[in-house]
């Protein structure tokens, strides 16, 4: 506990900032732009080529969204084990003219590590974040994470690396050994909104309605509870009052998104406990989720934007029969739902066959042909088998890359950075790998 | 007036006395430990006070509850973030030291506890800060916790991803049904395949999230080594510690075979990869 002292001097910082700024919350990223005036970091600017778009957060404040020229910071859990959800996202960027680097020159944050079993610390998650960061920067691409935790740990670093200068210096140090620099992305940007920034260039590509489907989403904890501040809002999604993602672009697609009484609960992944204790996970999904989901709201669809809560919103199901709760509602991410709404091949781009509780009531739902879909995907992997070169949604990766993290020459350019013009939404380009 | 002072009361008689001592023993706190474990108990509670995170994550407590009935392992283990976070603020070595030998792992750092907390505490990280003392100092019980992530550790301490689809086994995730792992009894193909079947080549692996490269595991690795994350993992299980350095080792010496076969690629690139030895 604080002595009255110390609470006195709290007081009186935040008196003192609040009298200099007006604000009553420290904007990280104004801090930011002093620390580079003072040589000590290097801002990921956004620049024109990531043909940003405005949202706003929580507090009111703009953040800059970029859309194009993205490096894909994947999320370990949905590679491993939900791979339909990378490949949805990236498939959607094809089909919008975006383009992107998908390396195999990027860690995980190790934030599940970190929060399941505290096996790090601050200063190693700081200096695993900004790794990546500079690995992003030095290849001019903008840094776009697709898991909440990710996310929302990364946000926790930035401040941390912002606000204390110890791990500052600690992280400058260990990054220099290995000939990178602190660099910070001007914003932390969740795939999500991505996605709510080309709503309306996925709207216009839709090619199933969504009329009669009811989707409940699942708003990802580590995406607003983290560091709430930051996180993307919008007058017309629940009239502010929750986060515009991932139920945005669902509305939008003309799905019916219902509300249930438990939305504000967690999942139950628990990081440990999705691994080692999954009783805990699945009694929790089951009973705090899934059932209030299916009584109250009559869903077709569950919808989440984040790794840990489609493991364990939909692999929690099945064993849920034992108990007489068989309720397999499909669990599905944003992406995955879109894409099956814009065309995508279900099996070949959304891999919905990784996941445990059965999507195809709700695909017939949608008006999707999935038996067709299936027996064409059988033959895909037949010919697979018999050594077929797999369809790929951008070039594969040379010999040279399983070693070497190269830079194709494009360590920073050399030109002044501007800053963009942020657009309400932009045009398509030609998509793929940069 | 104090109502419990002038309450009748008789003093114990010898044989009483000495039947209630082992209760009593029990139920203060100190004296239950060994020598050992006070002396350990007593340095861990000194270094969890002066981390410079206390000062920051704990504010004070109304003690309204609100985290507590948010908290979704409250519901299902004997755990509640009020009662974490009297302990980080008011506790003393000896319920710190109980709090560690299993309510911490209880906390699923959802964080909806900060987000409903009106004082702003962070109770998701001040569990974090007494969660990673229970793992630097090797506690046994945090061993016992901890033994089941042995493979997930190993990835993570590789390659910097904490899930494969190989790890995904029947054998341990019955619950999980017959789609979770692609498996070939519902495809009639292998786990290779099913993986090839991804769009991206960076996922096509069984081993690990995506594919690795060599580099990227020796820059994080190196992280590990500097920010004494390998020491820390070195105190909890010093077996898998050293598996993990001979990895490493292992990969180093490929890394450096690789240098030599690729010089003419490489020669004349920037940055870290013409930089970083390894």
């Amino acid at each position: 506990m604080l002595t009255a002292n110390e609470i006195r001097k709290v007081v009186a910082e935040r008196t003192a900032h609040q009298r200099g700024t007006g604000k009553k919350v420290v904007d990280v990223r104004e801090e930011m732009e002093h620390l580079e005036e003072k040589g000590e970091i290097i801002i990921h600017r956004i620049r024109a080529v990531n043909r940003p778009v405005e949202l706003h957060t929580l507090f009111g404040w703009t953040k800059q969204i970029p859309t194009d020229r993205l490096w894909h910071h994947k999320s370990c859990g949905q590679c491993g084990n939900i791979p339909g959800y990378p490949s949805s996202l990236l498939w959607l960027m094809n089909e919008t003219g975006r383009t992107y680097l998908n390396e195999p020159h990027q860690t995980s944050c190790t934030a599940w590590n970190y929060h399941g079993t505290a096996t790090s610390n601050p200063v190693a998650l700081a200096a695993v974040a900004a790794r990546n960061f500079h690995r992003a920067y030095e290849t001019d691409h903008f840094p776009l994470i697709h898991c909440g935790t990710s996310y929302g740990d990364y946000k926790e670093m930035r401040k941390l690396l912002v606000e204390n200068a110890t791990v500052r210096t600690k992280v400058r140090d260990v990054l220099r050994k290995m000939g990178r620099d602190l660099v910070i992305p001007e914003e932390i940007v969740h795939y999500s909104e991505w996605v709510h920034a080309m709503t309306p260039e996925l709207v216009a590509r839709q090619k199933l309605p969504l009329s009669g489907v009811i989707a409940t989403v699942h708003e990802p904890c580590h995406y607003y509870k983290m560091v709430p501040e930051d996180a993307v809002y919008d007058e017309a999604v629940y009239s502010g009052q929750r986060p515009a993602v991932p139920s945005g672009i669902l509305m939008a697609l003309g799905a019916t998104v219902a509300d249930y009484s438990t939305w504000y609960d967690c999942c139950g992944f628990g990081f440990r406990h999705i691994l080692s204790e999954r009783e805990f996970s699945r009694s929790f999904a089951n009973l705090r989720k899934i059932r209030p989901m299916i009584e109250e709201a009559h869903a077709d669809v569950a919808i989440t934007s984040d790794t840990g809560c489609v493991t364990t919103l939909d692999k929690s199901q099945w064993i849920g029969k034992t108990h007489g709760l068989e309720y397999m509602l499909p669990v599905l991410s944003d992406v995955q739902f879109a894409a099956l709404a814009l065309g995508a091949h279900p099996y070949k781009i959304a891999q919905v066959h990784w996941h445990s509780s059965s999507a195809e009531r709700l695909m017939t739902k949608m008006g999707i042909d999935w038996q067709a879909a299936k027996a064409e995907f059988r033959e895909y992997l037949k010919a697979l088998q018999s050594g077929a070169q797999p369809e790929l949604l951008h070039p594969a990766h040379g010999e040279i890359e399983k070693f070497f993290a190269i830079n194709k020459g494009q360590v920073l350019p050399d030109e002044a950075v501007t800053p963009a013009a942020p657009t309400a939404t932009s045009g398509a380009g030609p998509g793929g790998r940069s | 007036m104090s109502i419990v002072a002038n309450l009748p009361r008789r003093t114990l008689s010898l044989s009483e006395e000495e039947a209630a001592r082992p209760v009593a023993m029990h139920l203060t706190g100190r004296q239950r430990l060994s020598s050992e474990e006070r002396t350990l108990s007593e340095k861990i509670f000194e270094e969890f006070r002066s981390d410079p995170r206390h000062h920051e994550f704990v504010l004070g407590c109304l003690n309204c509850g609100e985290c507590t009935t948010g908290c979704p392992a409250a519901r299902f283990y004997d755990f509640s973030p009020r009662e974490m976070l009297q302990i980080a603020a008011n506790g003393d070595a000896t319920t710190l030291w109980d709090a560690m030998q299993e309510k911490i792992w209880a906390c699923c750092q959802c964080y909806t506890c900060n987000m409903r907390c009106r004082f702003g505490n962070d109770i998701a990280g001040i569990i974090s800060v007494m969660r990673e003392l229970s793992v630097y100092h090797g506690l046994e019980a945090t061993r016992r916790t901890l033994a089941p992530f042995g493979r997930s550790l190993t990835l993570l301490m590789t390659v910097g991803t904490q899930v494969s689809s190989d790890m995904i086994q029947p054998d341990f995730f019955r619950d999980w049904g017959p789609f979770a792992t692609g498996s070939d009894k519902v495809w009639q193909v292998g786990a290779d395949v099913m993986r090839r079947a991804i769009p991206t080549d960076v996922l096509q692996t069984t081993r690990s999230a995506w594919e690795v490269s060599v580099q990227t595991s020796l820059e994080l690795f190196r992280i590990y080594e500097e920010t004494g994350v390998l020491d820390m993992l070195r105190g909890l299980d010093p077996d898998l510690t050293e598996m993990l350095v001979d990895i490493i080792e292992e990969r180093r010496e490929e890394f450096q075979e690789a240098r030599e076969r690729f010089a003419d690629e490489i020669a004349g690139m920037k940055g870290p990869v013409a930089t970083f030895q390894g």
